[in-house]
Parts: structure tokens; sequence; C-alpha cells
């Protein structure tokens, strides 16, 4: 270990934490600055600093008598884009292991098929697919017209721009992002270690919680992580189908930067949708560190 | 205790069918070490699968204490496996394996620690309960196996080529361990393996198998002294096989001539083990017979001389060094050799096939 060795191994990793610097940390930086400054009229800051921005993340001022409050708004988007993600994460699990398991379970040569099906979706645009799935359920749309047709209903059923609908169009654009994974863990899985659970007396249940989940878990923990966190700051999706009825995080944002001009507010939520973010993956890897150290102690 | 009558098993359909069992019929005594030997791909692993219940017959009946089991799925079935490949739960420790049997049952824990405690110290891994299976040698994790697939005290223990993935030393250990297990539990093992000599050493009966059907059922010793058929034979100990004639209650070959019984009019083939060839003339009741020497193979205890019959007919013969010993004989030279009539057997040339 001498010194020209020192320098040579720093300079071959200045590119990686330049980058680094550059696309993470720099912004990041610029908006937890911006989070502590003062609105402008026009958008943008002014350099004065204040806590506000903060301060309205989840508390009001009254206009008329000054008094403090919870901000209703603010919080309401807050929890239900926790419960969104949230539900978007298990129905994508409830949809999506037993799919991983039928692609995993098919012959060899069929699989690949079955995934490429799986991954059409990601090939095409992210806004023309959640508009796909507004044509299925809009007013117009093919199921309140197959109702109708069928006389089921009279009136068309109001779907869109509720929270059924981001929930719907949520779990139709996250759903492969649950299922590779998983796919992925359940196609390792040794199936003689089911026979010889079954060889051991274990009834289908027993095998399922004691042997097949215990060694998928972390192929579904991997799921639930790719699909929560992109959920938590969805933008795309709430906007089309929840349109300003239905917001979540990342509209908030938006509009705090567009027509609500206050940046350090926006900057401000933005820092809590990573804060939000970072909880989950610290979750996740202690999960898996846990697993890890009983595998190894 | 277990009948297994006409017992057929075919995979696939069409032009692709295979035939992996051919009505295969035999019976196991209670507390029998029965041994499955074959090549590979003779439907061992096929027959002890429909035992276990991973697979359905496609003809023919399985029987065990009277009741047809055939259409009994595995987890019901009294009868455990142990893998080759272990197949040990890897997120479990050794106890956990142990127990996952008796916890499937339903059982109690109060009788659940107590059951896996004796078995992991029959098995001498008392010490490694608290191990991940996944931290274990080879020989530990086919201990855990064992302990695993005998802790719910089945009617029978199937093992499949348990031995097969530990080195030869180890090997010959878990022999002799496995032996001691059967012999303490009394419990009826059907061991599978396509090693000749640890069936010969380890079993009560065997079962010689060949494309699919079984050639033979005998003890060990009966298997090697008279072999049914020419395939038993060349597949159980070393072989030397001639080829006579036989007329007027005689057999000849080629000059050598001796009055056998029982021998059919014709040509016919007779066997004889290394070790029954004497090397000199004038023993009596013995066919006599004319042998160029011509190769001397040491191997410690015993030599191996190679043989050449004035046809062109090769022969070994078994020489103990300790009793005989062969420093007298030269390569290349012409002696005189004995085969002794209580020694030489006739053999079906056919296997038993379709
Ligand atoms: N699932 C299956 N599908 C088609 N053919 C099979 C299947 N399982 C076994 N066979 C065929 O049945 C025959 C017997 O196979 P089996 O596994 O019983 O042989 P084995 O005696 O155990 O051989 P080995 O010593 O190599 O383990 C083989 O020809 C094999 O190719
Ligand atoms: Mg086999």
């Amino acid at each position: 270990m001498n010194g020209p060795d020192t320098w040579r191994r720093w300079a071959l990793s200045l590119p990686a934490v330049a980058v680094i610097m550059l696309f993470s940390i720099l912004p990041l930086g610029v908006v937890l600055v911006y989070s502590f400054l003062t609105p402008g009229d026009f958008g943008n800051v002014k350099w004065i600093f204040s806590t506000d921005g903060w301060f309205s993340v989840l508390f009001e001022r009254n206009i008329f008598d000054d008094t403090i409050g919870l901000s209703g708004a603010n919080l309401s988007i807050l929890f239900r884009s926790i419960i969104l993600s949230v539900l978007t994460t298990l129905i994508t699990l409830i949809f999506g292991v037993p799919t991983a398991w039928f692609i995993a379970t098919r012959p060899p040569t069929q699989r690949n098929f079955w995934l490429f099906l799986i991954t059409i979706p990601f090939w095409t645009n992210l806004l023309v697919r959640t508009i796909a799935v507004q044509e299925m359920i809009r007013s117009e749309g093919v199921f309140n017209r197959i109702l109708l047709a069928l006389g089921l209903i009279k009136e068309p059923i109001q779907m869109m721009y509720t929270d059924f609908a981001v929930l719907l169009g949520m779990t139709y654009v996250f759903l492969p992002l649950m299922v590779l994974p998983v796919y992925a863990a359940i196609e390792k899985f040794d199936f003689r270690l089911a026979e010889a659970s079954y060889d051991l007396y274990a009834s289908r249940l027993f095998c399922l919680r004691r042997v097949i989940l215990p060694l998928i878990k972390p192929g579904v923990i991997a799921g639930s992580i790719l699909v929560f966190v992109p959920s938590l700051g969805a933008y795309v999706t709430p906007r089309v189908m929840g349109g300003g009825k239905s917001m979540m995080l990342g509209n908030l944002i938006d509009l705090q930067f567009g027509q609500g001009r206050n940046w350090p507010l926006g900057a401000a939520l933005s820092i809590t949708l990573t804060v939000l973010v970072l909880l989950a993956l610290i979750w996740y890897t202690r999960l898996t560190a846990g697993r890890k150290e009983r595998d190894h102690g | 205790m277990l009948d297994i009558r006409g017992l057929s098993k075919r995979f696939g359909y069409g032009k692709g069918e295979v035939t992996a069992l051919h009505e295969v019929s035999f019976s196991i005594a209670e507390g029998e070490f029965f041994t499955l030997l074959g090549p590979s791909g003779c439907g061992k692993t096929t027959l002890l699968r429909l035992i276990a219940g991973f697979i359905s017959p496609s003809g023919g009946s399985l029987v065990l204490d009277g009741k047809d089991i055939a259409a009994m799925p595995p987890n019901r079935r009294p009868v455990n496996t142990v893998f080759q490949s272990y197949a040990l739960f890897p997120h479990m420790t050794v106890g956990e394996n142990v127990a996952f049997a008796l916890e499937a049952q339903g059982r109690p824990r109060s009788e659940i620690d107590p059951a896996v405690d004796k078995m992991l110290s029959l098995v001498q891994l008392l010490h490694l309960k608290n191990r991940k299976s996944s931290e274990l040698s080879g020989g530990q994790q086919q201990r855990v196996a064992l302990a695993r697939a005998l802790v719910a005290k089945p009617r029978i223990l199937l093992l499949d080529e348990p031995l097969s993935a530990l080195d030869m030393k180890l090997r010959k250990d878990m022999q002799i361990e496995l032996k001691r297990l059967q012999r303490e539990t009394g419990l009826t093992f059907i061991f599978v393996t396509h090693d000749q000599e640890e069936a010969l050493t380890m079993s009560d009966r065997i079962a010689v198998m060949s494309g699919g059907r079984v050639q033979q059922i005998a003890t060990p010793r009966e298997l090697y002294d008279s072999p049914a058929n020419r395939f038993v034979a060349g597949f159980i100990g070393e072989s030397n096989f001639l080829a006579a004639k036989a007329a007027n209650g005689a057999v000849e070959v080629g000059q050598g001539r001796m009055a056998l019984e029982g021998a059919a009019d014709g040509p016919l083939t007779l066997m004889i083990r290394p070790e029954h060839v004497m090397l000199a003339g004038n023993a009596p009741d013995a066919l006599e017979l004319e042998a160029t020497v011509d190769q001397l193979v040491f191997f410690g205890t015993d030599t191996h001389v190679h043989l050449g019959l004035a046809d062109g007919a090769k022969l070994v013969a078994r020489v103990q060094n300790a009793l005989h010993g062969t420093r007298n004989l030269n390569e290349g030279e012409r002696i005189r050799i004995a085969l002794p009539a209580k020694a030489l057997r006739i053999v079906n040339d056919e296997e038993i096939a379709a």
C-alpha cells in the first residue's frame, strides 16, 4: 500500500463519485436548501430564510383569525398516497404471486413466451398505457357500454377521477414489477423440497406456509419494494386517472411548483416523499439483512 | 407386508411413450433390508417413487399391510424417503428439519421435542441441533436426512442411492451406520443402489433389475452362487463365460469334456467365478483345459491370472497370494487348468425381457 497506488485508486473511482455527486447529492441538496427559502412572487424563490415551507406540509394558518390548524388538504393527500401505495402493493401481490407461480411452473421453453407477454406493457409509453385503462372505465368506456348493453345498469357508473380509478391504473402499471422478482425467486425454488415435504406428511397448505413461502420471501419483498416506492411518488397515473379529485403526493408537489407558486413547500414535500421512500428501503434492508444473519449465524 | 403385484409404469404417450417398469411383482417382509440393484435407467427410482406415491402406476397394485395404497397421496402413506439429493429444507435448522414430519402431523410440542432429540442422538448429531442445515458436511446432511425420515416411525423407509454423493471412506462408514440403524429400529428398508458391492454387503435380499424388469430376487449369497442369467452373473461379482456344447449328459469345451447333469443337448453357456478356476490339472470332477498365461496382474491380496484358451476364449483366474502364490508362473507359459463341476453354472444367455 504505497502512495501512488492509493492515488490511482482515488483517480479511478473519481468518475463514479462525480456522477453520484452531480446527479444524486447535488439535486437533493438544492431541494433541501430551497425548502428553507421564501416563495417568490411569480414562482422561484427569494433568498430569505424561512421555515414556512416545512410548516405548510402539515399545518395551515387560518386567514381570518390567524389560528394554526392541521392542513386537511395536504394531510388527506399524504394519507391517500400511503394508503393507495399500500393497497397497490397488496393487490399486485395477490395477482402477481399466482401469475409468477404459473409462469415458473410452465415447461422452460414456454416461460419466455409468458414473460414476454408480461413485459410488453413496459415497451409502451406510460401515458398511453394509462389512457388505455382510462378508456376501459370512463363513462362512455368499454365497461360501462357492456353493462348498459346487457341492461345491468341504467346510468353509466362514474369510475373515473376516484381513488378506485387511481388504484386500478397503478395496479395495472406496476404489476410487472411484482411478477418479475417473484418469478425469479420461484424459478430458483427447488421443487424437490416440496416433494420432500409431501413425503413427510405435509398438506399443501403446510408446505406452502413452511417451505415455499419462506424460500420465495426475498423475491416477494423485492417485488413489494419495487411496487411500493414508485407508487408513492406516482405522478402520471393519478394525474390521468384521478384528475384534480384524487391527487397523490407527486401531483401535489407538481402543483406547488406550478400554479401554487410555492417552491419551498414543493421542495419540503419532495423531501418528505424521499424520507418515506428511505424508510421503506430501511425496512427492506432490515428484513433481508436479518435473513442473511440467520443464514450465516 | 408390502406386496407389489404386476406394477407397471409408462411415461409419455404416443410415439414418445417409455415403459419404465414392466409388470414387476414381489413381496417384502417386515424388518427386511431389501435392495433394488441395477444399471442406470433400469427403473429403480421409478419403482421407489411409485411406492412413495409421487407418481401413480399405469397398472398393477401396491398392497401395504393388506390395504391397496396405489391411490393414496404421499402425505398419507406411512412411507418416508431419504432422497439422493437429501432435499433438506435450507431455511431450517437441523432440529427443525427433523421436527418437520411430526409438526406436519400436528403432534403436540411435548411429544415432538423429545422425539427429535432421540432421533438426533441416534444419528449422533444432537450437538448440531441448532445449526442451519445448509452448513453441514455431506455426511452430516445424510444423517439429518435419515433422522428426518425416521422420526415419524414410517412402516417403510425408502432410500434412493443415499450414499452416492459421499466419498469412498465416508461411504463405507455410512454403510455400516445404515445397517446398524436398520437393526436398531427394526424398520423395513428399501434401498436403491447401482453399486453391487454395496448391495451384497448390506442387504437381506436383492432384486436385480434391468430394462424395467426384475431379473432375479435372492439373498446376496444365492445371487452370487447361482445367478439366474448371464446379465445377473455379469452384474454381480466377476464372472467367466464359456461357450460349450452338451450331448448325452456331458458338456464339451474345446478338447475338455466332463459329465454334467441337467444340461439339455445343444449349445449352452457355462459360468465360473475367477476364484474357482484352478491352475492345476488332475482334479476330480472337473473340466480340464489347456491354456496360455497371457498376463499376471498383482492386486496385493491376490493375483489375477489372465488366460487364453486354444479357441481364443479368455478366462480370468483369481489366486490368493497368501495361499498359493503365482511366483512359479510366467507370462506366455502353457498350463493345464481345471474348472470344478460344483463351481460351474449353466446360465441362460437371455435376460428376462419382453
Ligand atoms: N418423468 C419421466 N418422464 C419420462 N421418462 C421417464 C421419467 N422418469 C423416468 N423416465 C424413464 O424411465 C426409465 C427409468 O428411469 P429411472 O429414473 O427409474 O431409472 P434409475 O434406475 O433410477 O436410473 P439411475 O440409476 O440413473 O437413477 C428411464 O429410461 C427414464 O428415462
Ligand atoms: Mg435413480
